[in-house]
């Protein structure tokens, strides 16, 4: 008697997490009806710009810091490379929505798990355009959600002045993790922190003018 | 027949300007090259000099400038000081890299990391010009106007794989290294141009700690 009453709280507990975890991503944003289908991101899509910014990279407890170095260089592909202060490159990436291609890595770095969760991170954050199938609000924000295979991207827009300040990307159940964007002007963040929630990873970018 | 005359021509022409760039010594004059560096790197203790570090990535549309200042003193101090766009100071010492990164401060352990040692026996005999005898490389020697050029090709296949070449630059005048440039391909390279630089002026310690 006593096992079962244990096993039927243990389920309880458990359905009561899903259901919690299930309800997380949205339970505080109030659905709203659909304003727009699209939304167009320009902060890293401008084929002239050449995107240069001290990074500061904190996984587990490591710190990590060099140059990150991004350019569009045709409709599709974005080349992403990571070099030390120095200018030895660490990495070189080429990176589509559809593509990615290692160009070279140092062989510390070369280690899968890394590289998938960078071309994961990456990709979110050169992505430029974002197909929008629900709307969603709070106090701040407009909030846009855009399915993406096995997980969904929410766009925050604020309401103040419509411009994108932060990505969150989650599964059906669990924030994966967000990019927020510290905006100089309407197509330009001087800023952006990826930050993960389920390993210890926050890449940050500081934007840098040239001499 | 005339496109033949042309290319030919042509051939000859950047043929000429070619060598008018860059000649190979002599065997005399690379020993005297060779003389003369050494003379001026025995006599150097301290060294300062002003750096602008240029990063050519050849997808890019303009190269990424930083400079700063850079302090070396005898046998193996070394510090870089980034001071433009950021503040970013990297010391070498006692087998350690000391960093400040806007004030942020760390350290990491060489001491184990070969290629880390040759990287760092490589700056500093990029610096003070005194890294002809390093059976590490295959060095060739060029003339150009007013400078000395010495071209260092790894051998060592670890090294190489971060470095493709290494090209010191030297004034005729003062034997001293006035740029120093790394090349990772034949078309990604740094290129760091040393300026205003002090010769055994008192360094005070506190330079090469963060």
């Amino acid at each position: 008697m006593q096992k079962s009453t244990i096993q039927f709280f243990l389920i309880n507990c458990l359905l009561a997490i899903v259901l919690i975890s299930c309800g997380s991503v949205t339970k505080n944003y109030t659905p709203k009806k659909l304003d727009k289908t699209s939304i167009e991101v320009p902060y890293f899509s401008d084929s002239k710009t050449d995107y240069v910014y001290k990074t500061n990279i904190s996984v587990y407890g490591n710190e990590l810091s060099g140059i990150f170095i991004a350019k569009k260089i045709n409709d599709t592909i974005h080349r992403v490379v990571f070099t030390t202060e120095f200018g030895n490159k660490l990495m070189d990436f080429e990176i589509s929505e559809t593509s990615f291609k290692v160009n070279s890595i140092v062989s510390e770095l070369d280690r899968k798990i890394l590289i998938n969760t960078l071309k994961e991170d990456f990709r979110l954050l050169l992505k430029n355009k974002y197909l929008i199938q629900e709307q969603f609000e709070n106090e701040e924000y407009n909030i846009y959600k855009s399915a993406d295979g096995k997980h969904d991207n929410y766009l925050f827009l604020s309401k103040k002045d419509q411009k994108l300040e932060k990505i969150l990307r989650s599964s059906k159940t669990k924030n994966k993790l967000t990019i927020t964007f510290t905006l100089e002007n309407d197509i330009f963040a001087k800023k952006v922190v990826i930050l993960h929630q389920n390993i210890k990873l926050k890449i940050e970018l500081n934007y840098f003018k040239s001499e | 027949m005339q496109t033949k005359i042309y290319l030919f021509l042509f051939l000859i022409l950047s043929g000429f300007s070619l060598s008018a760039q860059e000649q190979k010594m002599t065997a005399a004059e690379i020993a005297q090259f060779k003389e003369e560096v050494n003379v001026v790197a025995k006599k150097i203790k301290t060294l300062s000099t002003d750096f602008v570090q240029y990063k050519h990535l050849d997808f890019l549309s303009k190269d990424i400038e930083t400079s700063g200042k850079m302090f070396f003193k005898e046998p193996a101090l070394l510090s870089w000081q980034y001071k433009k766009p950021y503040n970013y100071t990297i010391v070498f010492k006692n087998g350690k890299i000391l960093i400040n990164d806007e004030g942020k401060k760390s350290a990491v352990d060489i001491g184990n990391s070969k290629i880390f040692a040759r990287i760092n026996k490589l700056i500093i005999g990029s610096v003070s010009g005194n890294m002809f005898d390093d059976a590490a490389f295959t060095i060739s020697y060029f003339k150009l106007k007013g400078q000395n050029l010495a071209k260092f090709i790894p051998k060592d296949a670890t090294l190489k794989k971060y470095i493709k070449q290494i090209e010191l630059t030297f004034d005729k005048e003062e034997a001293t290294v006035v740029q120093v440039k790394l090349l990772e391909s034949s078309e990604d390279y740094t290129r760091i141009v040393l300026k205003n630089k002090v010769i055994n002026a008192k360094i005070d310690d506190s330079v090469f700690s963060n």
